[in-house]
């Protein structure tokens, strides 16, 4: 049946000539309702669907998963077509059991729901019903602005899952044809964030190193503390936030590499290229919805601060997942797989292996490593160095020890998956110091496998995790330098504008602060036991 | 009908307030298992744009809805979410207004719509005390539409699919007076304010509301009268039967004269 109303409730024949009977023989229905004839309860409306089997049991009874984790319609990074979902409670289950946010928290709510922007419900998600916040239009009427000088990064984990969106087997490294296919789309200038984590390390690196050594500074005060967090996983960062605020000076005051270049775009190549700071619209691939929650917070707007322009626009405009890059792509006609592969800007495109290995669990401790044996004696660090196997593999908590010449052994600790993050926070606040550096990813495995990465199959599997990790440990053993502080780019960048690593102009664009949130939840009263 | 688990039983449901966070289960429960649909202009429709909607976001194809409130408490803005649908009363003003018995209260506590009987008078939602029926205007074949707390469900023994999807706990259903002692232990123990809405509003219903800050501050009716409302109906059908009965005739043969020759079948 159609109607103007579109597809309406289907009447079937049969219900319709009953229908049509009872209500032509009136004299005898209203006689039949007059008698007081009880209407059993399967003549009530409705009851025509569906429901998934394992609510199909008697009331009390135990049931697996039930419903569905609750969005806000204002988060940043993640929706949902309701229509699409089945209450499997998949999410439900990744979000509460794999990561340990969803219920960890008593009722009511205070004034939000809480989310750290993970994205992994995406991937859990079976039906498709939770995807990424899709930006793709901000980024197409920036790129149609003939005003706008609009430039891009992408993160190092994109390129060994956007082949997939195309036919490629799962972890082939499509660097330089994602290269192409950004200038393509109309970008002005296309930077790797390979770079950007390059520049991470020497930040988030003598930090450390000033932190081992007593003399580190931020914000006009003494942070020594110890042991040190990484502080590039913008879901981990707010996990902190949420639930660890006393741990927050364990977190380094440097940006991820997404926002230490954003601004660097408005100020550094700006400058040098003579472009107005106010045109530039600054765009990054991400394997990460966390990412756009991370570009959206206020205190990111350090070129517009710098330059006390309040015109400059934050400093990364807008973050696309590697799903919408691929929607992107696709929108706009072009034919991926026919490209020809060319390379970036290498201003800020230049990168080594130490880089590159950001996006597998275990790569931003392997390159921290390396870079702080160099600060802390000056010599390249031993080849050793550049295979740190204890820190990699899909296990979520792994240590190594590294010994360093003056610093004695030093204890590191690599952690995916915040389930298995409380397990070791909950140590450190009960005053465990035998690491020195801890670093955390929320996604499990790393960005490889983040919540914007192409859906590969639900629930992630660990094959597809295997073979894009090992695609990028392949960009780092083939890479010419493997060192972030052998890096030409960033020796240039620190040569000719930030002078060195933690100067004062360093400190302003590249670090940050954090911000309790605890104020936001009450924790849970009863901690349950969570795994390791 | 009822079985060995819910013959000559009572049923009823507790909503939460506190302990909902608004994930919408529930409503898509309700529209998997009835079938409902999904319209295209309401389909993204936010819990806090339900709140200001006159129905509070209940429509034909929406029998339950979550709005958001966003009252204050210890001087802090707060969230509640608020989940509406019918209150399946015991004695209910729509079943008493149906004077074709299309409207019908069940033994174990849902109150039902059988379109077959209905001849489209709508006095069921002029009765309605809650403004929860809503007429299917667009449709060609036009009925009353609410929350038929999954009658089949509850007759198996079966929570109604909305409770049973409930990932927090923030929906509770059983044996009627199990219910009240639940809402009433849980306001004790979280120190909500104490008031079961629902125990008295109407002449007492079938589905419960308790909450920490107060119902005025999330547009529930909190001027209802707790006589039972068929008590008025009654009294006012009992003094124009003729008129009634007439009217009702009238009204069926347009109905049933305005469907003729229209093809609606499949
Ligand atoms: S994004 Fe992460 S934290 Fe947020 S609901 Fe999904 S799984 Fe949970
Ligand atoms: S995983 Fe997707 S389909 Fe399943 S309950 Fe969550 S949103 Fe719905
Ligand atoms: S709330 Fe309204 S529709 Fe529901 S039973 Fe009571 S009177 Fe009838
Ligand atoms: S009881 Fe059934 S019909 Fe009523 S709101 Fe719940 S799911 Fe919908
Ligand atoms: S399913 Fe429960 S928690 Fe979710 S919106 Fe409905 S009542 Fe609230």
């Amino acid at each position: 049946m159609a109607s103007k109303d579109g597809p309406t409730h289907k009447l079937s024949r049969r219900s319709f000539l009953k229908l049509v009977g009872g209500a032509g023989a009136l004299g005898a229905t209203l006689g039949m309702a007059g008698c007081g004839e009880t209407a059993p309860s399967d003549r009530a409306a409705g009851a025509q669907g569906w429901m998934p089997s394992q609510y199909n049991v008697p009331a009390g009874w135990p049931v697996q998963v039930r419903g569905r984790v609750a969005i806000a319609p204002d988060n940043p990074s993640i929706t949902r077509d309701s229509e699409k979902c089945i209450l499997c409670g998949q999410c439900v289950e990744v979000c509460k059991n794999v990561q340990s946010v969803f219920d960890n928290y008593e009722l009511p709510f205070k004034e939000e729901i809480i989310c750290i922007h993970c994205g992994q419900c995406t991937h859990w998600c079976p039906s498709g019903a939770i995807t990424e916040v899709d930006e793709t239009d901000k980024v197409l009427r920036a790129i149609d602005d003939p005003d706008k000088f609009v430039v891009v990064q992408m993160a190092p984990s994109t390129r060994v899952g956007l082949g997939e969106e195309f036919g490629f087997p799962v972890g082939r490294n499509v660097e330089r044809l994602q290269y192409a296919a950004l200038y393509e789309l109309g970008f002005d200038a296309v930077f790797d964030t390979n770079f950007s984590a390059d520049l991470t390390i020497m930040e988030e690196g003598s930090e450390l190193v000033r932190r081992v050594l007593g003399v580190n500074e931020h914000d006009g005060h003494e942070n020594n503390t110890l042991p040190q967090f990484t502080s590039c996983c913008p879901g981990w960062v707010k996990f902190v936030e949420y639930y660890y605020p006393d741990l927050i000076e364990h977190l380094s005051s440097a940006k991820s590499p997404q926002q230490m270049t954003g601004p660097l775009y408005k100020t550094y190549y700006a400058e040098i290229n003579g472009i107005d700071p106010r045109k530039i619209f600054s765009v990054s691939i991400m394997p990460c919805t966390a990412k756009k929650f991370e570009a959206a917070r206020p205190e990111m707007n350090s070129a517009s601060r710098l330059k006390g322009d309040p015109d400059i626009s934050p400093d990364v405009d807008v973050v696309l997942t590697v799903r919408e890059l691929a929607r992107l792509i696709k929108r706009r006609g072009i034919n991926f797989n026919d490209l020809t592969e060319v390379d970036c800007d290498k201003i800020m495109g230049e990168y080594t292996g130490a880089g590159a290995i950001f996006g597998a669990t275990g790569g931003v401790m392997e390159a921290a490593v390396r870079s702080a044996y160099y600060l802390i004696t000056g010599e390249q660090p031993p080849p050793g160095l550049w295979e740190l196997t204890n820190v990699r593999g899909l296990d979520g908590v792994k240590e190594a020890a590294v010994n360093i010449p003056g610093a004695g052994e030093v204890k590191v600790c690599v952690v995916s998956g915040l389930a298995n993050a409380r397990a070791v926070m909950d140590r450190v606040r009960a005053g465990d110091r035998s690491y020195a550096f801890i670093e955390v990813m929320a996604c499990p495995s790393g960005c490889q496998y983040g919540g914007g990465q192409p859906r590969s199959s639900s629930p992630p599997s660990d094959e597809v995790r295997t073979e894009r990790t090992a695609a990028l440990y392949q960009i780092d053993r083939e890479a010419k330098l493997r060192n972030s502080h052998d890096n030409p780019a960033i020796i240039a960048l620190y040569d000719n504008y930030l002078e060195e690593p933690g100067s004062e102009l360093a400190e302003f664009l590249l670090h940050t602060s954090y911000t309790s949130r605890a104020d936001k939840l009450t924790v849970k009263r009863i901690q349950e036991p969570t795994l390791i | 009908m009822a079985n060995e688990l819910t013959a000559g039983k009572t049923f009823g449901a507790l909503v939460d307030i506190p302990r909902c966070i608004g994930c919408e289960s529930c409503s898509v429960a309700c529209k998997l298992y009835n079938g409902l649909e999904w319209e295209a202009e309401r389909k993204y429709l936010t819990p806090e744009d339900r709140a200001v909607e006159p129905n509070k976001g209940l429509w034909p194809e929406d029998w339950t809805s979550i709005t958001q409130y966003n009252p204050e408490k210890d001087g802090a803005r707060t969230i509640r979410f608020v989940k509406n649908q019918c209150f399946h009363c015991d004695d209910p003003a729509c079943v008493s207004a149906c004077f074709s018995k299309a409207f019908q209260k069940m033994p174990e506590g849902p109150v039902i719509y059988d379109q077959s009987l209905c001849v489209g008078c709508r006095y069921c939602m002029l009765a309605c005390p809650f403004d929860i029926i809503k007429y299917e205007w667009g449709k060609a074949i036009p009925g009353c539409r609410k929350c038929q707390m999954c009658a089949p469900r509850v007759a198996q023994g079966e929570a109604p699919a909305c409770v049973s999807v409930c990932p927090t706990g923030a929906l509770f259903y059983g044996e009627k007076d199990q219910v009240l002692a639940e809402a009433k232990r849980r306001i004790a123990e979280n120190g909500y304010i104490d008031h079961v809405f629902g125990e008295r509003e109407a002449g007492g219903t079938s589905w419960f509301y308790i909450s920490d800050v107060p119902f005025a501050a999330m547009r529930f009716r909190t001027d209802v009268t707790t006589k039972p409302l068929p008590s008025y109906t009654k009294s006012y059908m009992a003094a124009t039967p003729v008129v009634g009965i007439g009217w009702a005739a009238v009204l069926a043969g347009l109905y049933i004269y305005n469907n003729k020759g229209k093809d609606h079948l499949d």
